[in-house]
């Protein structure tokens, strides 16, 4: 596609601008909290969207992150750099626990399995409260300068968003993607090739524990003060939909549907006020209408501008050619 | 060096789908394996490739056992297969279809590729030009970027034939690959085959299509009720009164 890095270039202009466009200091806020949740999402995509293990329950991973953070960074005065980086460790730790027993069970009840933990991780945090502030909460601290302001603070989650997406993206478009779509798709296919599915699920479920345990310092950032309250369960399934929504298998299509998810009910007062209803309704249109979700949707829409190939479908051998390059990877 | 299954027996419950039952595959011939619906083949087939596991016998690659051996092992030793019912990855390409075939000899981990480190390029030069000439090879040249779920069946039968050799594989083994073909296909089917012969790759050959089977065979297995009741050429095979009686017919 040769207007692929053209738009991505004046897409990445025009979000690092935002602060001079957005208007308000709201609006700001709400894109730095877009781009923490696509933190979160852009790791949970690989999992959901290309390994088809269906994790709803990513809310908890992002708790430990946000209160590892604020204990750290608040409690501790530990430099907010490190906190951050030390809360995606714990939380790709935390991953590897959960996904060892939970990734060998079939779908359904591997996203039992991850409901359990969210609501085990809420629990913990009521619980613990000398060290979590229990019901009361915990205040957090603020980035160090120069991301103390919110321009800063925003450019720094959009730098981390980005770096995500680009990670996220290498995956999907290499080797690994290919593997991770072929345990989603057909287990038996992926054996046949030699994909190892249990490690190949275990790894970007990790990865994925990574990116929301940075995600949840980011988030604790943005909100300055967390209780138990602040991570319902609500935002797990949240988190989930915008993938499903978005279309499995791609990265643009949640990208937008975490955009759409987020920013539609605080732009518009009257879909606020929906709540839930609003996404229940949005995700019933999707499913219903595009089942392969708005990425697709895009594919499609680029599929049309392009001039049509010759429908044939002819299969015609080259023999030789065929000869040639068995023999190649014989003798490599 | 062979693939060899000496003595299998194979229980599922009650039923006994095999029952001391060998066979040698080695490299660079075409060896048929006919039957009746409900002899065995597949089963024979999908214990050869790793799904299951014999209840009795050894299957070996030389005198490597490797009957307890993961699909995935079998996979990197050289074992490829393809499917009654193609299964492909209907969302990706054919090109990375048959991309996905090369998996075990991408080098780059996960976070090599993840921070998209030079040995992933690498990676992905050598294997895409390896699916392009395969897929070129096989007569899939008219769609190599398409997706996959827009193949048509006899395009799917052999884009699972280029990921499989994808894999480089020492032993092929097809589970009914004329399956759903026209004539004129089942001919390039043929030729492909015999391509693979050349080149040195043992293909097992699980087929109703007997006269296809008995005219590109080298060696021809027939099982009834999961057992062995000839083995030889397949002019042998043929005459045979007990696989006439049985199967062909009179």
């Amino acid at each position: 596609m040769t207007y692929r890095w053209p738009a991505t270039l004046i897409v990445m202009v025009a979000l690092i601008a935002l602060p001079w466009w957005s208007g308000d200091l709201y609006k700001l806020h709400l894109a730095a909290l877009i781009c923490a949740y696509w933190v979160l999402i852009g790791g949970l995509n690989l999992v959901v969207g290309y390994s088809g293990q269906l994790s709803i329950g990513h809310v908890g991973l992002l708790a430990i992150g946000a209160y590892c953070f604020a204990i750290l960074a608040g409690t501790h005065g530990v430099h907010p750099a490190i906190a951050i980086v030390a809360s995606g460790a714990l939380c790709a730790l935390c991953g590897l626990l959960l996904g060892l027993p939970s990734l060998r069970l079939p779908g359904f009840y591997f996203a039992m399995a991850t409901l359990a933990f969210a609501l085990i991780v809420t629990e913990i945090t009521l619980a613990q409260g000398s060290l979590t502030g229990g019901g009361v909460g915990l205040p957090v601290p603020g980035l160090p300068a120069p991301f103390d302001t919110p321009r800063g603070t925003y450019w720094l989650i959009l730098a981390i968003a980005a770096l995500v997406t680009w990670l996220s993206w290498n995956v999907a478009r290499h080797t690994w993607g290919r593997g991770l779509v072929a345990v989603r798709d057909s287990a038996v296919t992926a054996q046949a090739v030699g994909v190892p599915a249990f490690r190949a699920k275990l790894t970007v479920f990790v990865f994925s524990g990574f990116t929301a345990g940075v995600a949840g310092a980011l988030f604790a950032v943005l909100q300055s003060y967390i209780t138990p309250d602040t991570f319902v369960f609500d935002l797990g399934l949240f988190f989930f939909v915008c993938i499903i929504i978005g279309g499995r298998g791609h990265i643009l299509g949640p990208a937008i549907g975490t955009i759409v998810l987020t920013a539609l009910p605080e732009m518009v007062a009257p879909l606020a006020k929906l709540g839930n209803f609003f996404y229940g309704l949005l995700l019933l249109a999707v499913v219903l209408l595009v089942p392969e979700g708005i990425g697709r949707v895009v594919e499609l829409l680029v599929e049309r501008f392009r001039p049509l190939r010759g429908e044939s479908h002819v299969v015609k051998p080259d023999l030789e050619r065929l000869a040639k390059a068995i023999q190649d990877g014989q003798s490599k | 060096m062979t693939l060899a299954a000496s003595g299998i027996t194979k229980r599922f419950g009650g039923l006994t789908a095999l029952s001391q039952v060998s066979l040698e595959l080695k490299p660079g011939e075409v060896h048929g394996l006919i039957g009746p619906n409900g002899s065995g083949k597949t089963t024979l087939l999908n214990l050869l490739s790793g799904y299951y596991r014999p209840d009795a016998g050894v299957i070996a690659i030389d005198d490597t056992p490797i009957s307890d051996a993961t699909v995935q092992r079998r996979a990197a030793l050289g074992v490829a297969r393809t499917f009654q019912k193609p299964r492909l990855l209907p969302t990706l390409s054919v090109l990375d279809n048959a991309m996905l075939g090369g998996w075990r000899d991408a080098r780059a981990g996960f976070l090599a590729t993840a921070f998209f480190l030079p040995q992933v390029k690498i990676d992905e030069r050598e294997l895409r030009s390896r699916a392009e000439e395969l897929l070129h090879g096989v007569g899939l040249s008219h769609a190599i970027g398409r997706r996959a779920n827009l193949l048509e069946h006899a395009e799917q039968r052999f884009l699972e034939i280029a990921r499989g050799l994808a894999l480089r594989p020492r032993f092929m083994l097809l589970d009914e690959p004329a399956g759903g073909l026209t004539p004129a296909e089942i001919e390039q089917l043929g030729a492909v085959i015999r391509v693979m012969r050349e080149s040195g790759v043992g293909v097992l050959l699980v087929e109703h299509h007997t006269d296809f089977v008995f005219r590109i065979s080298d060696r021809v297995t027939t099982l009834d009720v999961g057992v062995v009741i000839k083995h030889g050429t397949p002019d042998e095979v043929k005459r045979d009164p007990e696989v006439i009686r049985v199967y062909l017919g009179a």
